[in-house]
């Protein structure tokens, strides 16, 4: 009887874990519903309308500046994170002694723990200032800085994933490579890469998927001016800094306003879920191939 | 065919290409604790609405009472008598005022010369404010324009009484207590509710269930929570805990919200523990006659203890650097007093420097560097702590 307490509570316990879950898509479907149903409302105008501005008198409906936003931020992290992060991967997992490896990653750790209220203190008061003494037309909320910085948040994230996919690529396939008379460079370029390739694809999906639903560093350094653009200068607003700019302001629960941050957080939860499980296959394929 | 030697040198240049990257994130990492950290000092020309005077360190230094002591330096140079002052010091209501619109700060440089005391009140009108390199290269010029009645601090914004002040609308005066407090209230509630809600689970998971669809469906979902946006949280803990529960912007809403953020974090640390713990444990047990939760609690849990605190530790850090769910869930800018309860209103050391970098006066970014080297600093023992753990009692079976 006793054991079966323990099991049953045990269990509970387990299961508040899915039950987030399904508050979140309750919480998030609810709210979500009640925006659309809005005679205000249209979903063709949502995904296809090309000005957002739930805050104005005059109010639009087009999620696609926010989501230019979001990307324009997004690919300039990537362009930054997945390069630096791979090639640092290739690095701990290739060159480095494991006391020297081991490390090195204490060291990326730490920079993955930063807090990002102080990576985007870091993008506002110091990248954009020095930005700013070369690249003329720079705003002072800008795109382009707090893309920088994502990258260097994403960077341990895709170099330390991306290095445990290579190192648990078996030896025997290097050492193939090295009973041919390949140089340590091909056995890397052409061997342990495409053998790990799946597992790093899953970790600059990771990372994008991160990056995507990172908050903080675009809210203090992007700005919150939604317009659609792809120009690194200027002024924009992501899906996540617009959630922080209608739940900080002072629009009353239940209006139009404050139920469109809800529908801007579905999306963004809908397209961070398909990120992660696309991510999850390709981890379970490359474990099924090596391990 | 390639000669051995452009063999060679092409090597060398990958080795420098895939050497640099990670280099590079070290000084990224620099840079950014230097520029904090240089953030925190700042050269101001000020016009002060007090005596204007300063005091050498020796004049103000007493090991007891060294702000009382500084204070009746002060006021004796406004011309203030003994008795008058002997008066504001007894009354503790004019002492606390005082207290909170003066502070005694122990200035790096005062005009040409270093290590002064100055009583700075919130009334001293700022005339410039100069990063601590820009300032020191034009420091000479700075003393050349100084107008009568104007001095040239190098002050540092981080110091002891920080922490002892309430936030104000004047950067000069504000303090870290109710952020530091409403943190460390937090962290604490988090802990208490997440701990054994993520290690009960991790136990479930790794000791009890079968492998079912439903053993399937809770990890898959465990991964998917993983990855879920941390801003997703805040709107949850503010639909369910703030609105639906009726708590309000209160210390228990943020615990719950950011337990639930760190729960998925702490059960995969928790279940990587108890999956190390060698099955012979187990079966010598089973086989002394103990229970199935006997096992789980007696023999596998004491064993995975001090991985699964290593891990907790890393998911309390990450809590504690948490901003964006909490902006969400109401933690404010200024709150009324210092949290008290888990029912109190609160405000959290990211969010403070969350709002601090948001203020236009330029003089606020000083005091949220200030804030930003505390939060480190709080993460960086949290940090220190996990990694001693590690090595301490760092097992292998």
């Amino acid at each position: 009887m006793r054991e079966r307490l323990v099991a049953v509570a045990l269990g509970a316990a387990a299961w508040v874990t899915v039950l987030t879950t399904i508050a979140v898509v309750a919480v998030l479907a609810r709210e979500t519903f009640a925006f659309f149903t809005d005679p205000l409302v249209s979903v063709v105008e949502f995904f296809t309308g090309d000005r957002w501005t739930p805050l104005f008198l005059d109010k639009h409906f087009g999620i696609s500046p926010l989501l230019a936003g979001t990307f324009l931020v997004t690919a300039i992290a990537m362009l930054v994170g997945v390069p630096l992060g791979i090639a640092s991967a290739i690095y701990l997992s290739e060159y480095a002694t494991p006391p020297v490896r081991r490390r090195v990653k204490g060291v990326l750790e730490l920079l993955a723990g930063i807090p990002t209220v102080v990576l985007g203190y870091f993008a506002l008061l110091f990248v954009t200032p020095w930005l700013q003494t070369f690249i003329p037309g720079l705003k002072l909320f800008n795109a382009l800085s707090a893309g920088l910085v994502m990258g260097f948040m994403i960077l341990p994230i895709i170099s330390s994933l991306a290095s445990d996919a290579m190192i648990s690529v078996p030896n025997s396939l290097r050492e193939a490579g090295y009973g041919l008379g390949a140089s340590k460079l091909d056995v890397v370029i052409k061997i342990v890469l495409p053998a790990a390739f799946s597992g790093i694809v899953a970790a600059v999906i990771l990372a994008f998927a991160r990056a995507v639903g990172e908050t903080m560093i675009v809210t203090l350094a992007a700005g919150q001016r939604p317009i659609l653009t792809l120009d690194p200068r200027e002024t924009i607003a992501t899906m996540t800094s617009f959630i922080v700019q209608a739940a900080t302001g002072d629009q009353p629960a239940g209006s139009l306003a404050a139920r469109s941050l809800y529908a801007v957080a579905s999306v963004l939860f809908v397209i961070t879920l398909l990120l992660n499980l696309v991510s999850q296959a390709l981890v379970r394929r490359f474990r099924e191939r090596y391990e | 065919m390639t000669t051995a030697s452009a063999r060679r040198a092409r090597g060398r240049l990958f080795y420098a290409a895939v050497l640099t990257p990670t280099l590079l994130a070290l000084a990224v990492l620099a840079a950014l604790v230097l520029d904090v950290l240089g953030d925190s000092v700042s050269w101001q020309v000020v016009e002060p609405a007090g005596s204007g005077s300063s005091f050498s360190v020796a004049e103000g230094f007493r090991f007891t009472g060294t702000w009382e002591r500084v204070v009746r330096l002060e006021l004796a140079a406004r011309g203030e008598s003994a008795e008058e002052v002997d008066a504001l010091l007894a009354n503790s209501e004019e002492r606390r005022i005082f207290a909170a619109r003066n502070r005694v700060e122990l200035m790096w440089a005062v005009d040409g010369q270093p290590l002064r005391w100055v009583v700075t009140s919130s009334r001293d009108k700022l005339i410039s404010d100069h990063a601590l390199v820009a300032g020191a290269r034009e420091r000479k010029a700075l003393l050349a324009e100084l107008r009568p009645g104007q001095h040239l601090y190098l002050n540092q914004w981080l110091d002891g009484s920080i922490f002892g002040r309430n936030t104000s609308r004047s950067p000069l005066v504000a303090g870290l207590a109710p952020a530091l407090l409403g943190s460390l209230w937090v962290m604490a509630l988090v802990i208490l509710i997440a701990v054994p809600l993520g290690a009960a689970a991790a136990i479930y998971l790794e000791e009890y269930s079968q492998d079912t669809w439903a053993a399937r469906a809770i990890e898959v979902n465990l991964r998917n929570l993983a990855g879920v946006p941390s801003i997703v949280y805040g709107i949850l803990g503010l639909a369910v805990f703030v609105r639906f529960m009726r708590l309000g912007p209160v210390v228990l809403a943020a615990a719950l919200t950011l337990a639930l953020l760190v729960v998925p974090v702490v059960v995969i640390a928790a279940r990587e523990a108890i999956r190390a713990v060698p099955d012979s444990m187990r079966q010598a047990a089973y086989g002394l006659g103990a229970t199935k939760s006997q096992v789980a609690f007696r023999v596998v849990l004491p064993a995975a203890l001090s991985s699964i605190v290593t891990g907790v530790i890393l998911a309390v850090a990450r809590a504690v650097g948490e901003t964006a769910p909490l902006l969400l869930i109401g933690a404010a800018a200024f709150v009324p007093g210092l949290p008290s309860s888990p029912m109190s209103q609160y405000t959290v050391l990211p969010v403070q420097i969350y709002s601090w970098v948001g203020e236009n006066n330029p003089e606020f970014a000083h005091v949220a560097s200030a804030g930003i080297v505390v939060l480190l600093c709080v993460l960086a023992l949290l940090y220190g702590v996990a990694f001693w753990l590690r090595r301490k009692f760092e097992r292998r079976w």
